[in-house]
């Protein structure tokens, strides 16, 4: 089964038009949870990025010997495998950002992004397509992180990047788990009107 | 079968590679995370006792720690204190057990290395055999006595208590009047925007400077913080001023923050609890080896 599309149009379409959060509605609730800052959401981008790209890559190297029964198995016990490592090499080299986000890491594990990369996509793939496809994916997920922790540690707490820009806090709501669902939503629909948008300029 | 027996072999075969691959990776960051976290440890404790950026550690001052263990027998409960007797090459440990009453039962001297005492298990198993048998040893906590060429200049206490979500863990250093030197906080998962705020400075430095009679009964007030002391608690102001309003404020109850009540509950009712155990154990503690004439280090 080829794929027929090149590396680059793999990595934007998972920045764009299968963007894991806003398109696929994927892996919300670190989406909602984690979302509150900028820098939260780089760290957490970075994380999610290089475990996407080894699972999809180590998936597509033994996808012909995994037995088709224990796929779902076999994934998790890879995705677990590469956030272990990711964790340990992070409290080592990067202690103090290790501090903040160590928890999180942990649950990416159970990411619903990931495997249903490696279910749809890796375990056809050649390793080429799958990395490019896990780097889309990553950069993604990452970006769309980072846009709504620009939007909530703007709004909730008046700061980009830990730094003060507006000198008060205008909406504390933002902060709250439950203006997550808020923001996505805004944002899933403003992905939708750009679609629609798009379309309709073309045709 | 044959289908379970394939399953099951390539099952095994992924569990064993992905083990390696853990066990390699864990091998080699190990040392470094360790590490880091003694190193996390040592710079939070040089920081709160005054020794932030450019300022250098004199070489009069050094550290000892002491090991607190709760020592439960059949029917009786008793504190065991493992408490250095020396730095360098005369370095080993004195093992005190004292009841709950604050009676000596017995001490002995207990060979293990500085360095080893910081190895949790081999300091476990050390105290274990000093107990004797019939006894188990838990492990409470561990104090730091801070010393300037031979007299004591501060406490470094270590706690944990419940915050608003799960356990806060702070690091607190006290005068030996018990009077608040310093706060950090270690580890939390308080909500960012409210409870987390209290690893901010304008909360932090509330508690400095708070003497041993205010720490006893300190509580929460649900009021704003007026803006000249928030401007000295976030150093904003000279450091005289920031030593004026913060005399002027030290009977002053904690200001809570905005709309995180419980937290900020939590950390005072917390710290309180700290401070006011240690003040009766150490006490406790410093009568027994006066009276025994035990040659402690600090």
């Amino acid at each position: 089964m080829a794929n027929d599309k090149s590396s680059m149009q793999l990595v934007v379409n998972g920045i764009l038009s299968e963007n894991p959060i806003f398109r696929l509605a994927l892996s919300m609730c670190p989406a909602v949870g984690i979302s509150t800052t900028v820098m939260n959401g780089v760290m957490l981008g970075i994380a999610v990025l290089f475990v996407q790209v080894f699972s999809s890559v180590t998936i597509s190297i033994f996808k012909n010997l995994i037995h088709p029964r224990i796929r779902i198995p076999t994934y998790t016990l890879t995705i677990a495998t590469w956030v272990t490592v990711i964790d340990l090499v992070l409290a080592a080299l990067l202690p103090d950002a290790y501090a903040k986000m160590g928890i999180f890491v942990k649950l990416i594990v159970a990411f619903a992004i990931i495997t249903m990369r490696l279910e749809m996509f890796a375990c056809k793939e050649s390793v080429k397509d799958s990395f490019w496809d896990g780097l889309g994916m990553g950069l993604g997920f990452m970006v769309g992180m980072v846009v709504i922790g620009f939007v909530r540690e703007l709004l909730g707490s008046g700061a980009v990047l830990g730094y003060d820009v507006l000198g008060f806090k205008p909406l504390l709501f933002f902060i709250l788990p439950c203006a997550g669902f808020f923001v996505v939503g805004l944002m899933m629909a403003f992905f939708n009107w750009i679609e629609l948008y798009y379309k309709r300029s073309k045709g | 079968m044959k289908d379970i027996i394939t399953i099951i072999i390539r099952l095994t075969v992924s569990c064993m590679l992905a083990a390696t691959v853990i066990g390699v990776t864990f091998i080699f960051t190990s040392n470094a995370k360790k590490h880091n976290e003694h190193a996390k440890e040592q710079q939070v404790m040089l920081e709160l006792l005054g020794y932030k950026g450019d300022v250098a550690v004199p070489d009069s001052i050094s550290m000892h720690e002491i090991y607190r263990y709760i020592i439960s027998g059949q029917d009786s409960q008793s504190i065991g204190y493992l408490v250095p007797t020396g730095h360098g090459e005369n370095n080993g440990f004195f093992f005190v057990n004292i009841d709950l009453n604050g009676k000596l039962i017995g001490s002995k001297r207990v060979d293990i290395s500085e360095e080893n005492s910081r190895d949790a298990e081999i300091r476990d198993i050390a105290m274990a055999e000093a107990a004797g048998s019939g006894f188990v040893v838990d492990f409470a906590d561990q104090t730091i006595v801070v010393t300037d060429s031979g007299s004591r200049i501060a406490y470094l206490l270590g706690g944990k208590f419940q915050g608003f979500k799960t356990f806060i863990n702070v690091m607190l250093a006290v005068d030996p009047e018990f009077e608040m030197v310093g706060l950090e906080i270690l580890e939390h998962e308080e909500d960012p925007g409210l409870g987390a705020e209290i690893e901010q400075d304008y909360f932090k430095n509330q508690f400095k400077g708070k003497p041993f009679e205010v720490l006893k009964t300190i509580d929460v007030v649900k009021k704003p913080i007026p803006a000249e002391y928030l401007d000295a608690l976030n150093s904003r102001v000279s450091e005289e001023d920031i030593l004026k309003l913060r005399s002027q404020y030290r009977d002053q109850d904690i200001y809570a923050l905005t709309g995180a009540t419980i937290s900020s509950k939590a950390v005072s009712n917390g710290v309180k609890n700290i401070v006011k155990k240690f003040a009766y154990r150490v006490t406790i503690l410093d009568n027994v080896l006066k009276e025994q004439q035990l040659a402690v280090s600090f």
